[in-house]
């Protein structure tokens, strides 16, 4: 217990996902068993008594790796001194919404959550966003850290990542620590592009063991997009276990490292790698080493996966202008 | 230089996590898996949080018919996490196919009190679940399979369980107290505010309700590097100790409920792997922690009921803790929760005929 305690922001901390995530974190899932961390809990003051729940709920269960608990609705208490940041909190559609008022509330929470962490986080903080529209609030909120390295503004894929991971495990009938190399590219959303054309099973490709170039262009693909709302249709609420645990996945191995021959997918301030836009948070093959992410580069693309690829990057370029124009 | 270090104890980590994958996995079931305490329960068991990180497991879920739904989203979300532990996922609404071949059973279903229930009724109902799922538990669980009860009320319930399942060893059937042990010892490091793992040797004792008694007088303080106190003498507070202590962590349920509108689930959810951890992997030298067990009479505790005492844990045995000294205070509060407990077996019963 010799390590210094890691600072571990978690905003909407009193939601579900929330709930899911801080006893990962407590237990040293996201940073492994050997690293205390102190846990940051914002949300808003409607939130505050549950907050305050959860809070209390940490003290109860004696986790020896928790040093401390912040709770609170104060943003600036919040970010300061943190050195990993899960956005979690976030407007969440309502029934009646147009897609133009989801954004126009999250730019704004993205913009303001920007500043204090830019002006209170410890330097160097590594910044994860889940809300959706995880992709261009993680822009948003670059846009308006300026002082941030871009390179640690990312959003979550991971969970898109692991879906495809599990849906092949299951069609294969194999663990699925055997999958790897899955590529989920784009938006984190229904255009995103779960792509297994460099995917393995203990070196094979996946391709060749599936047999099925029918599924894995058609269902396959539908299958990961559209898991979300499959999942809400089966418990009547949002896949919260599976998000908390695709971000201490995708937290670990940006700190600690990808394990040899093996990359993950992450949201990334895109640098037009694979022609995709530049500009926006595109999610990429990458590997991790030393705390930084490296897109894989060199992998080859088909006409279809092109196809793909260019219109997720559309939709992302579609979302930055309508954040942009909500902003004016 | 730090870095390269770090690479090397990944590598070597990595190494032996995959020598171990060689290891069994080990079967859990969940009841009630569809539930809040569930989703809780099941990623951290899915991490190796419950048994080790290097514990291959195959979790059986098991919940009632008007939640099947709700159970096959929780399965495909443990799909979903593409967990490297996790073998496989059996889930079902049938007792015999989930009881199949447990070494673990976490029983977290039983049948909640609503507005307007008698304690007679919440007895009943949680009576009829548990003689049942005694039975399918003796006929299909793995031999030793060890079981904990969390659901209320949580000692009569795996009473009810031990008695309708006489071939399960008594030993084996046990009942969460640890949640209350955990909430003591957070709320003595709140109080001296030092960091929790400096607190241990709390005791809960008798019944998981408001009439356990969380006993400090044998707990201890060690802060990094320094010398073992008595809690007693360095909290200088007997007053605080003997009143306010004791019914925060009594009440402490109520109080999570109040806050959050719903009930403890991610703690009750910790302290299940805990207990399973420490009682299948031991506790630490000169710890004890608490567990409820089948009642031997010690500590002049009444045999024949579940009752939490103090205890190590051994080779995937517990002992309790035998030669504490037990003052008057102490003796009068033991004594009322395993007055509580003799009435609620009392109840139990009637209701079964």
């Amino acid at each position: 217990m010799a390590k210094e305690p890691v600072r571990v922001l978690v905003t909407g901390a009193a939601g579900q996902i929330g709930y899911a995530l801080v006893p990962m974190i407590a237990r040293g899932i996201m940073l492994g068993a050997d690293q205390p961390v102190i846990l940051h809990m914002l949300d808003i003051p409607p939130a505050a008594e549950a907050l305050n729940g959860v809070r209390m709920e940490l003290v109860d269960a004696a986790f020896p790796l928790l040093k401390g608990v912040v709770a609170t609705t104060d943003v600036v208490e919040a970010c300061t001194g943190v050195n990993v940041a899960v956005m979690v909190g976030g407007f969440p559609r309502k029934e009646g919404m147009e897609r133009k008022d989801v954004m126009s509330k999250n730019v704004s929470i993205y913009k303001s959550q920007a500043s204090a962490l830019e002006q209170h986080a410890a330097p160097n903080c590594k910044v994860l966003v889940v809300a959706n529209p995880a992709n261009t609030n993680a822009l948003i909120l670059k846009e308006f850290a300026p002082s941030i390295p871009a390179k640690n503004i990312t959003c979550l894929t991971r969970l898109d990542h692991n879906r495809a991971l599990g849906q092949i495990s299951e069609r294969l009938n194999v663990q699925v620590s055997d999958v790897k190399n899955v590529i989920i590219w784009g938006n984190h959303s229904s255009t995103q592009y779960p792509d297994v054309n460099h995917a393995t099973v203990r070196d094979k490709p996946v391709r060749e063991l599936v047999k099925d170039d029918e599924w894995l262009n058609g269902e396959f693909i539908t299958t990961v997009q559209q898991r979300g709302a499959a999942i809400i249709k089966a418990r009547k609420l949002s896949s919260a276990l599976s998000a908390a645990s695709a971000a201490c996945d995708h937290i670990r191995d940006w700190v600690l490292g990808t394990p040899e021959g093996t990359w993950v997918s992450m949201g990334v301030y895109s640098d037009g790698s694979y022609n995709a836009p530049a500009g926006v948070i595109y999610s990429f093959p990458v590997t991790c080493k030393n705390g930084e992410w490296t897109i894989v580069q060199g992998l080859a693309i088909d006409e279809f996966s092109r196809k793909k690829l260019e219109l997720t990057g559309a939709e992302l370029t579609e979302e930055k202008e309508l954040a942009y124009s909500c902003l004016s």
